[in-house]
């Protein structure tokens, strides 16, 4: 069984919406697209928890370098609103471009290293919702962001926002073969830290 | 299959990305090997574990505020091109040739005060970095002060004309850009402050001159950047 199936216009395991609301989106959308910034914020205010829940994974938990990247992402997708044409979700393409503005950004500040979550970031990691896995859940994201980058990029794109491995191919500019090597390093050193 | 080719499916297996023919002999083997059972657990544990992660967390109330500011900025750069398009290029050019001309006249004032501060000196034996009670310079320094509001004048033009272009720089250039630019300013700020307090020190006249030198070129020099110019 797959666990993280990917739709057409959708990412990962999330539910695809109704025809009523992606027109509705859609609308929103082209709205923003005339330069109408007060619907831009409505998308902003709609989308930017999950691309900040992205984010923050992608940044190894970093809640100051996570919300850069997130201001980035809208700052350019106001600037290219132009050239979504509604092919997919506009979440997913706010992913697209959350992960090419980390690779764009990782390619000219090569200073940064793989860090160790720091307490207060991995519990702003698991603040989002507290079932009763909240410890759990808190060694998991400590334990995500303690991987080295290509395997942190490959697990949280795959294992957790459900990208194809040909998409993240695609996206990171590597092969499928990489990425599956990436993705075994990633759950091999999980379990290792997970179990320790 | 070997336990050795299968140990290297078990991710695949386990994410359901083997083929309808590899997955038989694999499921087999995972049921008759313990390591490799173990591992299968092991990786769907891994995979559940992510799969409860949350998948939205609320961002720092400040960020829209800031994204909302860039995107201000980006309006206002865009009608400021539209102006400047409508200014067209010579008279662009003629605010760049401009701040060229001032670079150049300041420098001569500045290596002038400089000649003086020395000539001033030698003659009355008195050391370059007190000279307060040496012979004034009034004209001269009436002379940089109408230099001065002309650089004052210059810098205020092409500080908006790199505001209005500043969508076109990368963010690390902004960021050097505005540093450099707050140093100079401070030293700018510290030689009249001081020459407030010592009016006739020819070397912080030159202090002065060199750092409004070295602003307006700055500025020139980014503007030409950001015009391709």
């Amino acid at each position: 069984m797959k666990t993280s199936a990917v739709v057409s216009d959708t990412i990962g395991n999330y539910p695809s919406t109704s025809a009523e609301d992606k027109a509705a989106a859609l609308e929103r959308v082209r709205r923003a697209q005339t330069g109408d910034v007060d619907a831009f914020e409505v998308l902003y205010r709609e989308h930017s928890p999950r691309i900040y829940a992205l984010c923050l994974r992608l940044k190894a938990g970093d809640t100051s370098d996570a919300t850069e990247l997130l201001q980035d992402v809208f700052i350019k997708a106001w600037r290219r609103l132009d050239t979504f044409r509604g092919d997919c979700a506009f979440v997913s393409w706010l992913h697209r471009l959350a992960v090419n503005t980390m690779l764009e950004n990782a390619r000219s500040d090569q200073r940064r290293t793989a860090r160790v979550l720091p307490m207060e970031d991995t519990s702003r990691l698991a603040g989002a919702a507290r079932p009763s896995g909240v410890e759990s859940m808190m060694d998991m994201e400590s334990a995500i962001a303690s991987l080295p980058k290509g395997a942190r990029l490959a697990f949280v794109l795959h294992d957790v926002e459900g990208y194809q491995h040909q998409e993240i191919a695609e996206q990171l500019s590597v092969t499928v073969g990489t990425v599956k090597a990436q993705l075994h390093r990633a759950r091999r050193l999980l379990r290792e830290r997970l179990e320790s | 299959m070997t336990h050795e080719v299968i140990k290297h499916l078990l991710d695949d297996y386990v994410t359901g990305d083997l083929t309808e023919e590899a997955r038989p002999p694999v499921e087999e083997h995972v049921v008759a090997c313990a390591l490799c059972n173990a591992e299968v657990e092991s990786l769907k544990q891994i995979l559940a574990r992510a799969a409860e992660l949350p998948k939205s967390i609320d961002p720092p109330a400040d960020a829209w505020t800031n994204i909302r500011s860039a995107i201000g900025r980006d309006e206002s750069a865009m009608r400021a091109d539209s102006s400047l398009s409508r200014l067209g290029v010579w008279q662009r050019r003629y605010v760049l040739a401009a701040a060229g001309i001032l670079v150049a006249v300041l420098s001569s004032a500045g290596t002038a005060v400089y000649m003086n501060a020395h000539y001033s000196l030698a003659r009355s034996g008195g050391t370059l970095g007190n000279n307060s009670s040496s012979e004034a310079t009034p004209a001269t320094l009436a002379a940089f002060t109408l230099e001065e509001n002309n650089y004052l004048r210059t810098a205020s033009m092409l500080q908006d004309l790199l505001d209005q272009q500043e969508a076109s720089l990368a963010p690390e250039t902004i960021a050097q850009l505005k540093a450099s630019l707050r140093t100079i300013d401070e030293a700018i700020l510290e030689a009249r402050n001081a020459l407030v307090r010592d009016p006739a020190n020819k070397l912080l006249v030159e202090m002065l001159s060199a750092s409004y030198r070295q602003k307006v070129d700055l500025l020139r020099r980014t503007t030409e950047l950001t015009r391709g110019t």
